[in-house]
């Protein structure tokens, strides 16, 4: 794997480690005093432009230029450690910092265009097999702010003295919150920033970041400038080589130097610099500032501006303007603050305001100015255009407190009526495209307008207006927008789903003006109630058909489930692994329904499950799996699947047999593992979509809020329209929620599809009362045909051999069986041990990725056991290399001191998953920091399972423990496995041994325990 | 070149060239942007000089004024002309006496805008108000205020080597019109303290410490060997919001007009298409639209 690692030191350096350089600096190198030495696990400068191309592309890296770079890393006394993101197979996990050393680097700089564009596509997260270091996001994350202050203008040019020529630039112009903002990124930079000086003397974090901020505005502005042109439209021959000029051409082009004759080398940028210089705040670091309160009319009085003192550091403390006149001192006492020659200060901020808002000049022909008054238009412009300006300019500015207040603003009210008197009861008659009808209404906060109303204020013509007792701002634009709006669309019909959308706080209706209230009439007031806030939703019990106990949290899934149904609003319930959300469902298929069968939609490796479930806990549903090769087709299939309550199918069948399965009217489409819907474009997702059920659900464990592309995906599916087309997501949420971290945004998006996701963690309060402390849970995987015809030869060969054999020698030779057979259901590599690749050839394998997967992104931690030292190291790779993440590995060749720091790196450390043999790590180890234990292989003995299992379910464990068992289908570890729960509570003393049993089996017995039963073999 | 040298009191068209000499800083059109720098130059061109004074415009545009000196109440210069040494200009500026003075500060206290300019750095467009106010010129209004002399040998006073000092002045007076004050015998800082007094205040004490702006400083690389590789949390909700300006063109509307034109048009006007251009391609480049 590869690491990307960004230094900037004026010029951007682009650098990496990779996993597969050699692991240490070679014998005769280490010798050598010589300092610095090269790194010895950093790409070498081919590669290096190689791979950039292949990350980044090479538009932005074809101009880089190589060069060698001295930095300081944490190095043992004989190398540089790797940085945490670097995951080598060698790592030792023994290895300490014990000082900085000087190494040298291969670096690719980029120009300032090119470093731009680099940082800005690497927000969005590194392909597979590459990671992104802190050095790298941390500098993304400062170009992301550069872009920001150049979309809101807060640039200035400049001008710079050179030897002999001038220099034009743009730089950052930073407000108070800007600067705030600087301080918080430089507080985060993380100290790999800083390493580029050998001597390890670097600017302060703060400095790097704002020379950083102003060079990449700099490039920014010049780019937004390629088809402009600053220079007025010349008429005839006017002269256009003037200095002005030239500068203006330095700032627009990509050539910044110009030159100017020797004396105005000096007096130019002296005279551009002495106009610039009101734009950078002079009273900074004073105790207190000017302030000016606007205050409206009151008492038959009209519109005021007070002039007031107001401390820095705390806004609330203020000093009137008549006060300050009055004080006879130089130092004016306040509340224990100390304001030092407050009238000058007044006098010469309120001789600088005059520039922005040039009335207060009239106020200021007495003696001691303490305000001025205004109309209700200059006012107006006060707040809209001089309040902006003067807090940009270090003032402290009070407006009246409901000044941009949505409550202030003209907004619409909706008003939907259902078409229907009653409440749908059953499914099927709703959804999100069904149609209300609605009319608008003008509101103003809380308060609605009559028509008359609002063309009386409109003809006002004032921007504000008091609408009983509330000022209000009235933008001319928006009463255009209004008034237009309601001569379209006074009333008429929406859908359900748009209803919704505004209702849940989508801000903006077609005509660009707010929406501020939803109201339902007759129960679509109840249902937007209630979806607004799930706790309102009725509980219902658990049918008296369903087979075991629900635990409160599970009816309150139930009931929520049942809600949405009733209006056929899909749902997606992400309750964490291990919450039962299939028994949630199987309640929910339970009710009384005629409306048709339900389609289970889910991966293979979970239908094994569905169908047990369901037994268990569902058995009056009659289900039919669809699978296989001899699965029915066409109208034989339709008519089956109308005798089932339940037709179980996998992803890949509803792209193949989409044709007949459309034609079936599903009652309820489940989704099971919805992560396989996540994306869009993929043609079992597009399968999906073609159904037309009367109500869909989506269960899935990985949280879909956290990637926006797929949550869309899976919400397409659930409510088709509901977030928009994709293209309009991305661009109202996707991009502002991920790339630019907005809260508004997330804010927003959580309200809208909050009713639609329930999601329980085991960690929840209510949850965890309601959990038994260990949980064990199967997990059926399917064999590849790889994997099934290994399997079948193996057992071919073997069971000849053991048919021919007896005593020990048979003994032997089952026990070798049982072992080959293990190793072909664990892996075709782990059996043939040649070292292939893995990915795509094991049905455990991929469950296991999918199922840490959800338990990563849950950010828990995990034990995997197995009895093979060989896979327990090839998964080590694999998970490494899939996960990009440290995967610790104990096993019988593990020394002590080093089995010590795992366990305490797992316990207190990062590393999320900890992979252990059997026989090392089964015993005596405390690993409480693992809520999940997965056993990849089964050592047919349950005591030594447990013993494994209690290394994280022991004293000290404060969460509730998922035990996940893996087998698969159609095997002998199937079979074993029953035998095992058959004789369960004996299961300690009967096999208590090992596996010895087994091998006391008559060859006939053996056979049944073998064979391979090719349905459960994927496909 | 011998028959015009006998006549000493032509002087020859072309000066001496001057090296690093004080250049007038407009090459074209008149000098003196700002009004009361106007006023100052409407004195000299209203004295009737005819061709001395545009010799002297181009004098201070080649640079010919090597020196020049601003003291109360005198301007001293020097001005290369076809001598080999430069002549001494002088320039002098009746001061106003302390009760001169006294009154026109008097003026200044009643309105706050004299001082709210002052302190800012600005002239007070009603300047001259205060001071006809107390019944004193600011600016001279005659030949008689001014005391000028030159040691070059023109019979004409003022000659073409005053007009070029008078010039630059002008200049200066753009730049820092406190100058104007300084000629008439008080500083800036002396007006402001008059002013202090007329409020019945103490004296400004000195040395006033503000308090520092706390900078971020890092810990030593050597002390971060354990973090050496770890970005602060916030760089995972560091929130970035491109949107419009709240105001747009704010920056260039609060510098106002620039000290410089091409054309017509003012380089602020002219800047506004960047700000605009910029902007929208950023919000562009935001959306992924680039």
């Amino acid at each position: 794997m590869l690491v990307w690692h960004a230094i900037w030191n004026g010029g951007f350096h682009l650098w990496a480690e990779s996993s597969c350089s050699p692991a240490s600096i070679p014998e005769h190198q280490k010798k050598r005093g010589k300092r610095p030495r090269p790194h010895p696990f950093t790409l070498a400068l081919d590669d290096l432009r190689k791979e950039a191309q292949a990350t980044y592309g090479s538009a932005v890296i074809e101009s880089a230029s190589p060069e060698t770079l001295t930095i300081l890393l944490p190095s043992t006394s004989q190398e540089p450690l790797p940085s945490p993101y670097l995951i080598r197979e060698d790592s030792s996990t023994l290895r300490r910092a014990t000082s900085l050393t000087p190494w040298d680097i291969a670096t690719l700089v980029l120009d300032p265009g090119a470093t731009v564009d680099l940082l800005l596509s690497s927000c969005d997260g590194a392909p597979q097999r590459v990671a992104f270091s802190s050095s790298l996001c941390f500098w993304a994350e400062v170009a992301k702010f550069s872009l920001e202050l150049v979309a809101r203008q807060c640039f200035m040019p400049e001008v710079e003295e050179g030897e002999g020529f001038l220099q034009a630039a743009w730089k950052a112009v930073l407000g108070e919150q800007d600067r705030e903002r600087v301080y918080l990124l430089a507080e985060a930079m993380p100290p790999v920033c800083r390493a580029y000086t050998a001597s390890g003397k670097a600017l302060p974090p703060s400095g790097l970041v704002r020379v950083f901020l102003d060079q990449a505005v700099d490039t920014l502005v010049r780019e937004g400038l390629a088809q402009v042109s600053l220079l007025p439209p010349r008429h005839g021959r006017q002269p256009r080589d003037t200095l002005a000029g030239k500068w203006l051409r330095a700032l627009s082009t990509p050539n910044p130097v110009f030159t100017a004759a020797a004396q105005e080398l000096s007096s130019f940028p002296q005279d551009i610099r002495s106009w610039l210089c009101e734009i950078e705040p002079t009273s900074l670091d004073a105790v207190f500032r000017t302030c000016f309160r606007l205050e409206p009319p009151q008492d038959g009085k009209g519109w005021r501006i007070s002039f007031l003192l107001q401390a820095n550091d705390d806004p609330s403390l203020i000093v009137s303007a008549e006060k300050v006149w009055r004080a006879k001192k130089a130092v004016l006492t306040f509340l224990k603050r100390r304001f030092e020659n407050p009238q000058e200060r007044l006098l010469a901020d309120l001789g600088r305001a005059c520039r922005i808002f040039p009335l207060i000049e009239q106020s200021l022909n007495t003696a001691c100015p303490v305000g001025l008054k205004l109309d209700t238009d200059q006012a107006y412009i006060f707040l809209r255009q001089s309040a902006p300006l003067l807090e940009q300019s270090g003032f402290g500015v009070l407006v009246p407190p409901w000044w941009q207040k949505p409550a202030a603003r003209v907004g619409l009210k909706l008003k939907a009526r259902p078409r229907t008197e009653t409440r749908p009861t059953g499914s099927g008659l709703f959804g999100v495209d069904s149609i209300v009808d609605y009319s608008w209404e003008v509101a103003i906060g809380d308060e609605t307008l009559s028509p008359q109303e609002f063309e009386r204020l409109a003809r006002l013509k004032v921007p504000l207006v008091q609408v009983r007792g509330q000022w209000v701002e009235l933008r001319p634009s928006e009463i255009e927008r209004a008034i237009s709006f309601f001569q379209k669309h006074a009333d008429g019909e929406l859908s359900l789903g748009e209803v919704l959308r505004l209702g849940l706080g989508s801000e903006e209706a077609g005509a660009g003006l707010p929406v501020v209230g939803v109201e339902g009439e007759g129960w679509l007031s109840s249902i937007l109630n209630e979806l607004k806030d799930g706790m309102r939703i009725t509980p219902i019990e658990s049918p008296p058909t369903f087979c075991g106990e629900l635990r409160p949290y599970q009816k309150g899934g139930l009931s929520w489930l049942s809600f949405l149904q009733s209006f056929g609003l899909g749902a997606c319930l992400a309750d964490d692994m291990g919450l039962g959300k299939t028994i949630q469902v199987i309640a929910l298929l339970l009710q009384e329904c005629s409306d048709g069968p339900t389609l289970v939609v889910c991966p293979m490796s979970v239908v094994e499950n569905w169908r047990l479930e369901l037994q268990r806990f569902g058995p009056s549903l009659s289900v039919m799996v669809h699978h296989g090769a001899d699965r029915l087709s066409g109208q034989e299939f339709e008519e089956e699947a109308q005798k089932n309550d339940l037709v179980i199918t996998t992803y890949s069948l509803v792209y193949r047999d989409a044709e007949f399965l459309c034609h079936v009217h599903w009652r309820c489409v489940v989704l099971d593992e919805a992560q396989n819907i996540k994306n869009a474009s993929a043609r079992q997702t597009q399968a999906v979509k073609k159904l037309r059920p009367s109500h869909r659900i989506a269960l899935t464990g990985t949280p879909v809020e956290n990637r926006l592309s797929e949550l869309w995906s899976i919400m397409e599916c659930l409510n088709p329209g509901y977030l928009g087309s994709a293209r309009d997501f991305h661009t109202k949420f996707a991009l502002p929620i991920e790339r630019y971290h907005n809260p508004e945004k997330t804010r927003t998006l959580q309200r809208l599809i909050q009713p639609f996701i329930l999601r329980r963690l085991k960690t929840d309060p209510q949850v965890i009362q309601d959990l038994p402390q260990k949980v064990e849970l199967k997990a059926f995987c399917h064999l590849t045909p790889e994997q099934a015809s290994l399997y079948e030869a193996v057992v071919q060969e073997m069971l000849g051999r053991i048919e021919d054999s007896s005593g020990i020698e048979r003994k032997g030779l089952v026990l070798a069986t049982l072992t080959k057979l293990k190793q072909v259901c664990n892996h075709p590599a782990h059996f043939l041990q040649d070292g292939s690749q893995l990915s795509g050839r094991s049905g455990k394998l991929a469950r296991l990725v999918e199922m840490l997967e959800e338990v990563l992104a849950e950010r828990d931690k995990t034990l995997i056991f197995t009895q093979f030292a060989e896979m327990g190291s090839m998964l080590r790779h694999h998970l490494q290399e899939t996960f990009g993440c440290e995967v610790l590995f104990l096993y019988g060749g593990t020394s002590r001191k080093e089995r010590d720091r795992m366990v305490s790196r797992f316990q207190d450390g990062d590393p999320p998953l900890f992979i252990l043999s059997l026989k090392a790590g089964g015993l005596g180890l405390n690993l409480t920091a693992a809520n999940h234990v997965f056993h990849f292989d089964r050592w047919w003995n349950p005591a030594v399972e447990n013993q494994a299992t209690d290394r994280a379910f022991r004293i000290g464990q404060k969460r509730n423990v998922l035990v996940h068992k893996f087998l698969c289908l159609g095997t002998l570890e199937e079979r074993i496995d029953q035998i095992m729960e058959e004789k369960r509570g004996l299961a300690d003393s009967i096999v208590g041994g090992g596996e010895e049993w087994l091998t006391e089996m008559s060859t006939e017995k053996l056979k049944e325990m073998f064979a391979l039963s090719r349905e459960a073999v994927e496909e | 070149m011998t028959l015009w040298e006998s006549y000493w009191y032509y002087e020859p068209t072309r000066p001496r060239e001057v090296k690093d000499g004080i250049k007038a800083k407009s090459q074209h059109g008149r000098i003196g942007e700002t009004w009361w720098s106007r006023r100052w130059v409407d004195v000299l061109e209203s004295l009737g000089m005819g061709a001395r004074l545009a010799r002297g415009r181009s004098y201070a545009r080649r640079g010919q004024v090597v020196s020049m000196e601003i003291q109360k109440g005198v301007v001293s210069a020097r001005v290369q002309g076809t001598r080999p040494s430069p002549y001494k200009v002088e320039i002098k500026l009746n001061p106003l006496s302390d009760g001169d003075w006294d009154r026109v500060t008097d003026a200044m206290a009643s309105q706050a805008i004299f001082a709210a300019k002052l302190l800012s750095g600005e002239m007070p467009q009603n300047i001259e108000d205060a001071f006809s106010k107390a019944k004193v010129p600011l600016f001279p209004i005659s030949e008689e205020e001014l005391d000028t002399d030159c040691s070059c040998p023109d019979w004409a006073n003022p000659c073409k080597h005053i007009a070029a000092v008078y010039y630059l002045l002008a200049e200066r007076f753009d730049e820092d019109p406190f100058l104007i004050f300084k000629l008439r015998g008080r500083t800036k800082e002396e007006i402001v303290q008059a002013l202090r007094e007329k409020r019945n205040l103490t004296p400004l004490e000195e040395g006033v410490t503000l308090p520092n702006v706390v900078d971020s400083t890092a810990p030593p690389l050597e002390e971060c060997l354990d973090s050496f590789w770890q970005g602060g949390e916030i760089l995972n909700s560091f929130a970035v919001n491109p949107a419009p300006p709240e105001v747009d063109n704010a920056i260039l509307k609060r510098l106002g007009e620039a000290p410089f034109s091409i054309g017509k048009h003012n380089i602020a006007s002219l800047l506004a298409s960047a700000y605009t251009a910029a902007s929208a391609a950023a919000l562009k480049r935001a959306l992924g639209e680039l």
